[in-house]
């Protein structure tokens, strides 16, 4: 086994959560989040030998998972649409069937799935606890912005849960 | 909710989905084996038989009128001999540009920051409508293709009139689509009727793409 190889499939195994997760934001239907994490590690082989280790490994495994998982959105509308989110009718029929912990789930999956693609990412590493300056290098953006549209998406979050909480 | 509360309600579901998604090790095995992609590699076939269809055309076409040009200039049909090169020339500058567009798409590394990737991918992809633009203007072309002198000498008027209103329509058309059609008129309804269909998806998904990084970019 080369040291590639060996890189390649130590990052794998060491960070796999962040390509699970990633897919699950992107792709709720779990046929196709298969197929999206196999994109995912096929981009990342692709790109290992051009890795600086002035990033962190966690920053550029972000930025390829994330960047991947943006054009299959949309590249694959069909999915896309199968994704369809519970509508509120159906959140209400869960909220009176499921445990606590899962409905609340229910609701932040729900608040997920209709954002947008780059909304998505912002609120995905916010939730995973990564500071200002880390997403401000994942997403390209300047730390600055990054708290405007945390506290922007914190805010819509606050108020759909207010609205559909009983 | 607070937001440590939400935090720890979103660290749940990780725990569960990474029991329920496992990555298989003869999978990985088998992707280590995959040679970095070249261009050509990277290319879908559909994309590939589209430039090799696209370079035959144009490549003939070269030929048959440069033979015409050097050694039957003076009895060739010259309405023909120009809206064929016309159309050559078009289709060539057409192929270049997608050409081109393919290139720096496979240029476009995947480890730069999500903003600033997306940004170079979208805008390639709206590009596909700079060379529709370009094989648009080829129209009324085909309308003067069978053109010859006898009418100037044999037609009627009512024959005149009507080929002059087919031609004159499509070089207005094409003129018009030509300078029109542009991503600022993504939301025109006469654009979205032209670009509806599976294999515009893409780049209609990519321009409201490219609507969220102009909106991220104008807050920053």
């Amino acid at each position: 086994m080369n040291k590639q190889e060996q890189f390649f499939k130590e990052i794998i195994e060491r960070h796999k959560g962040i390509l699970f997760k990633v897919a699950r934001v992107y792709c709720p239907n779990e046929n196709d989040r298969q197929d999206l994490i196999q994109e995912m590690m096929i981009q990342i082989w692709q790109s290992v030998h051009k890795y600086n280790d002035q990033f962190k490994i966690s920053t550029w495994l972000y930025r390829i998972s994330l960047n991947v998982a943006i054009s299959f959105y949309r590249k694959n509308t069909t999915r896309v649409n199968r994704f369809t989110v519970l509508n509120e009718q159906t959140t209400e029929i869960l909220i009176e069937d499921k445990a606590e912990t899962e409905q609340q789930l229910n609701l932040l999956e729900q608040f997920i799935s209709e954002l947008k693609e780059l909304d998505k990412a912002l609120i995905l590493l916010y939730l995973e606890d990564k500071n200002h300056t880390e997403i401000a290098e994942i997403l390209g953006l300047s730390v600055s912005n990054v708290g405007t549209k945390v506290g922007r998406i914190k805010e819509k979050l606050k108020t759909r849960f207010s609205q559909l909480t009983p | 909710m607070n937001e440590s509360a939400l935090k720890e309600l979103w660290k749940t579901t990780n725990e569960k989905l990474e029991e329920s998604l496992t990555i298989n090790r003869k999978n990985t095995e088998e992707i280590t084996r995959i040679k970095v992609q070249g261009f050509l590699s990277s290319m879908k076939p559909i994309k590939i038989f589209t430039l090799l269809v696209g370079i035959i055309w144009v490549g003939l076409g070269a030929i048959v009128l440069s033979h015409i040009y050097i050694y039957a200039f003076s009895e060739a049909n010259k309405f023909f001999l120009f809206s064929a090169t016309v159309q050559i020339v078009l289709t060539a500058i057409a192929l270049w540009m997608y050409l081109y567009q393919l290139i720096k798409i496979y240029e476009v590394n995947s480890y730069d920051p999500i903003l600033e990737t997306q940004e170079k991918l979208v805008q390639l992809r709206i590009s596909t409508l700079r060379s529709a633009r370009i094989l648009l203007l080829q129209l009324p072309v085909w309308t003067t293709f069978w053109w010859n002198e006898t009418m100037l000498t044999d037609w009627n008027l009512f024959q005149w009139i009507m080929t002059l209103i087919v031609t004159i329509s499509f070089t207005f058309a094409s003129v018009w689509l030509f300078f029109n059609i542009k991503y600022e008129n993504r939301n025109k309804k006469w654009f979205q009727v032209i670009f509806n269909g599976n294999e515009w998806t893409p780049l209609m998904k990519s321009m409201e793409l490219l609507e969220q990084v102009e909106e991220y970019k104008l807050k920053d």
